[in-house]
């Protein structure tokens, strides 16, 4: 199994960035190599989207995932999840139900090599505020996650603010059950500060500041280094990336930064997201030293 | 896999074990970027040259094995790849005649974390308020020739 010891904040990226290509002009293949080709070696999949026969792969299947992740120098990050509680249209999963799809997503992550999982809350309004029974269902999950050595992380993405109620409902449950199973994934958009003119801001958004992050940095396990705008001198326009990197740096963060892109002109006919990818490798790799 | 969702290929007339043409099949990707449970999926209307195909006579054909809509609709287990292709089986007795033929089709699916207005004003017969790429088109249109 490879294994990739840097000190510090490491490189990576998330699969979701391909959305337009995989499966059309990109295999699963085609995205490890060009991981491989930046140097990068922390991989983000979605479960749903690029485990062949998910939720239960072959056993044909996991053995070529581990050929990869050693033939490309992979290492297994974060697995994308979804507690899909809305996935009837006339009621609600229930508890236990929510339990079993997390539980097996747990499992099927463990078994793949993952130690974080991004786990997507199903959302009540527009606040995207969490279901209501966020907590049992985390905490019906929590014993099967530490036996399997998982953390399971929301995203904190804009609008919602690291000082917000949602990222304080979610500390203060850290605190509350004292658990090493339940963290953070923080997305780099909650840092953004430049708007085209005339783009739609949502009115909910207030930018943090890059130390803003420091009292998280404990629970924080993984993150999205999502850019937005890269320019072809390798400076990303809108976040101010240097400072956010720098203090996650000096105040030990030792986890991955999983660059996702997620702008809608990876869609047009004939765009390389591999190429936005790189621009932003090579900001990553001179800030970071590998 | 080709990029539009109606693909060309799989698109045929189907016959019964005597060899009696009994309608035909084409096939849709899923235009999201993950797959999903049955029940996510809201099937809308199929029209054929203008004309259009009652429900009732439509299967949905997931990895080998047949779905009512009815079926579909309760099914949270079994998932939608979306790099595998869904066939859409049509009973019509003598099937598409020889030529071209329009083919238009509405589906889409819900997402348990986008906020809940959204999921319950989805139709699957019109384009959503504000179109996203990754969540593709609802109502998608082709060309295709039987032989």
């Amino acid at each position: 199994m490879y294994r990739y010891e840097k000190k510090g904040p490491k490189r990576g990226v998330a699969l979701y960035s391909y959305s337009a290509e995989f499966g059309l002009t990109k295999t699963l293949e085609d995205c490890f190599e060009d991981i491989h080709d930046m140097g990068a070696h922390g991989i983000e999949i979605l479960a749903n989207t690029h485990i062949e026969n998910y939720p239960y792969p072959t056993d044909e299947w996991v053995e070529n995932w581990w050929r990869l992740c050693d033939k490309y120098e992979i290492v297994p990050v974060e697995y994308g999840n979804w507690i899909d509680s809305h996935v009837l249209g006339d009621r609600d999963l229930t508890t236990e139900e929510s339990v079993e799809m997390l539980k097996r997503d747990i499992r099927l992550a463990h078994r793949l090599g993952f130690t974080v999982m991004r786990t997507k809350m199903p959302v009540i309004n527009d606040l995207l505020e969490p279901v209501e029974n966020w907590r049992e269902i985390i905490k019906g999950a929590l014993p099967l996650a530490e036996e399997l050595g998982i953390q399971m992380c929301p995203e904190i993405h804009t609008p919602s603010n690291l000082k917000g109620k949602l990222v304080n409902d979610f500390v203060d449950f850290i605190k509350e059950t004292g658990t090493k199973n339940f963290g953070l994934n923080i997305d780099f958009s909650v840092f953004r500060t430049e708007f085209k003119e005339g783009e739609w801001v949502d009115p909910n958004y207030t930018p943090n500041k890059p130390e803003d992050i420091i009292p998280l940095l404990p629970y924080i396990y993984c993150c999205h280094a999502k850019f937005i705008n890269m320019s072809d001198d390798f400076k990303e326009t809108t976040i101010p990336y240097e400072e956010v990197v720098k203090v996650m740096a000096d105040n030990g963060y030792e986890g991955y930064l999983l660059s996702e892109y997620e702008g809608a002109d990876k869609y047009d006919e004939g765009y390389e997201v591999g190429q936005t990818l790189r621009k932003h490798h090579i900001l990553l790799k001179n800030l970071l030293g590998d | 896999m080709e990029k539009q969702v109606i693909q060309s290929v799989g698109f045929r007339n189907t016959k019964n074990d005597k060899g009696e043409i009994t309608g035909f099949q084409f096939k849709v990707r899923l235009p999201y970027y993950r797959g999903i449970f049955l029940s996510q999926i809201r099937p809308g209307t199929l029209f054929i040259n203008g004309k259009k195909i009652e429900k009732e006579q439509i299967t949905w054909i997931i990895d080998g094995e047949e779905f009512t809509n009815e079926e579909m609709a309760v099914d949270f287990h079994t998932h939608w790849s979306t790099s595998k292709p869904a066939v859409l089986k049509v009973k019509m007795a003598g099937g598409l005649a020889q030529g071209y033929h329009d083919l238009k089709y509405g589906f889409c699916f819900t997402s348990s974390y986008m906020p809940p207005i959204i999921q319950s004003n989805l139709d699957p017969d019109k384009e959503p308020f504000v179109f996203m790429p990754e969540f593709g088109h609802h109502v998608n249109e082709r060309r295709l020739l039987i032989v």
